[in-house]
């Protein structure tokens, strides 16, 4: 993914201020920032949820992208989320979908309608929708709000495994003990990217 | 072509699953639209009212009560199917969104959404056309079942674009319902003295008004302002469409989206990351 002279603004309050980068294959990088700094607007731009007032955004693959806000359907179980995605991304099976259900587990859920899913459940179907096709370059935003730890650290074992078969993974934090997981970490700051020393995070 | 249709059943059948799963809407259709059609027959006078039907030119004479009971009948259609298209648009935007962005093709979650709508406005108004014939036999039962029908794809796609363009659910409630009193009580003879006005032919249900009113108490078909009908759900439902894409766009270059057929594959080598 290569990220060129991205610019954004609301209003008069301008939030990306020039962000380039390029994402490697089989790198983990974090997104550090304080409140309102603009790491969702960025997400979202790489994700093509919105367009940037400057600057362009490259995909060389299949994306997978978690929005912070989990965007799943009520009204359909976890096993139905499936299907319809499954279709979305042309998949032959959900081979992947149930290796990322297992990791995380939540397998016992999957005829429960989402409208009844706790929080943290329905965080765990948020992100495995963003992972079932395997995507080369993950974007993750705050992936793990309502995790318990036991979630938490499979979550973290899941993104290293991912790693090591070359996909890219962005993961947008404001945890600061997510660093060590990382091989890169960036701070959003004044609406610029900055290298941060991992034991300044 | 096999996989169009696999896409199209199964956007349909969730969408389907999605309605039948509105518990709120299923109250309003088995309590509310009998009540209020009921209602309206059983306490509004049952003297005659004079009216000149513009569709087909008669002076027609109906009873006030039955004359209500028609408007009741349209007024629960159109306010039924607007709650359940609003609702499922409203909650289910960022979904459709997220679907589009995975690689669902939009015309077929568009298609899946007006079959929703079809089959929902078929049985709401079989249901109310069955409704008015507990109360009294109308002079045309199919057209009125056609009329309340029309009406009721009309404001189901208003619903569409109510909830993708408004930002509150309340909000959304709150247009449903003024368009279909503005829409209805200007239409009116009985509480309306300008119902025969020119300006009731630009309203949402003017068609479907129009053709029900014949239905219930003429013998001429009046197959025109079903159309007339179907051509504001036509229009509103460009509009709809219009917006649904707009919604549920992508940003990135068109190439770049996910590709079709795409199973697991290795990643590509890219350079390393700069500073």
């Amino acid at each position: 993914m290569e990220v060129v002279d991205v610019h954004h603004h609301y209003g008069k309050r301008r939030v990306l201020r020039g962000i380039d980068f390029t994402l490697p294959a089989g790198a983990l990088t974090g997104v550090v920032g304080e409140n309102g700094t603009g790491k969702s607007t960025l997400l979202k731009i790489l994700a093509g949820e919105l367009r940037p007032a400057r600057g362009s955004v490259r995909h060389g693959g299949r994306f997978g992208y978690c929005p912070q806000k989990v965007v799943i359907n009520d009204a359909l179980t976890v096993r139905q989320h499936l299907s319809y995605f499954r279709a979305a991304f042309r998949l032959d099976d959900l081979a992947h979908a149930g290796e990322v259900m297992e990791v995380l587990g939540f397998t016992d859920y999957i005829d429960e309608r989402a409208g009844l899913l706790s929080g943290g459940t329905r965080q765990k179907l948020n992100v495995t929708l963003a992972l079932m096709h395997d995507p080369q370059v993950l974007l993750l935003d705050e992936p793990y709000q309502g995790f318990d730890w036991e979630t938490y650290l499979r979550f973290w074992d899941l993104a290293a495994r991912l790693r090591e078969r070359g996909r890219s993974i962005l993961v947008v934090s404001h945890l600061a003990y997510d660093a060590e997981r990382l091989d890169t970490l960036w701070r959003l700051d004044g609406g610029r990217l900055r290298t941060q020393e991992r034991g300044a995070a | 072509m096999r996989e169009r249709t696999a896409l199209l059943v199964t956007a349909t059948r969730y969408t389907l699953v999605e309605h039948s799963r509105n518990r709120f809407a299923a109250v309003l259709i088995a309590l509310f639209l009998p009540l209020w059609t009921l209602l309206a027959y059983v306490s509004m006078p049952d003297q005659p009212v004079r009216l000149r039907l513009r569709a087909t030119g008669e002076l027609l004479t109906p009873r006030g009560n039955e004359l209500t009971a028609v408007s009741g009948a349209l007024n629960a259609v159109t306010l039924i199917t607007a709650f359940l298209m609003f609702a499922a648009t409203f909650g289910g935007s960022m979904f459709d969104r997220r679907l589009a962005m995975a690689g669902f093709p939009r015309p077929h979650l568009i298609a899946a959404k007006l079959a929703g709508l079809t089959l929902a406005s078929a049985l709401v108004a079989a249901y109310a056309t069955a409704v008015i014939c507990l109360a009294w036999t109308p002079r045309q039962p199919l057209l009125l079942a056609g009329a309340l029908f029309s009406a009721g794809l009309t404001y189901g796609i208003l619903g569409v674009g109510f909830g993708a363009l408004l930002r509150k659910e309340v909000e959304g409630m709150f247009a449903i319902v003024m368009t279909s009193v503005i829409d209805l009580a200007l239409q009116n003879p009985i509480i309306s003295s300008r119902a025969d006005s020119a300006i009731t032919h630009f309203l949402p249900s003017y068609g479907a008004m129009q053709a029900a009113t014949a239905a219930a108490f003429s013998r001429t078909a009046v197959p025109g302002h079903l159309l007339v009908e179907l051509t504001w759900f036509a229009a509103a439902a460009l509009v709809g469409l219009l917006t649904f894409q707009w919604r549920t766009r992508s940003t990135l270059p068109s190439n770049r989206r996910a590709p079709r057929g795409n199973g697991p594959r290795p990643a590509e080598p890219r350079p390393l990351p700069e500073g």
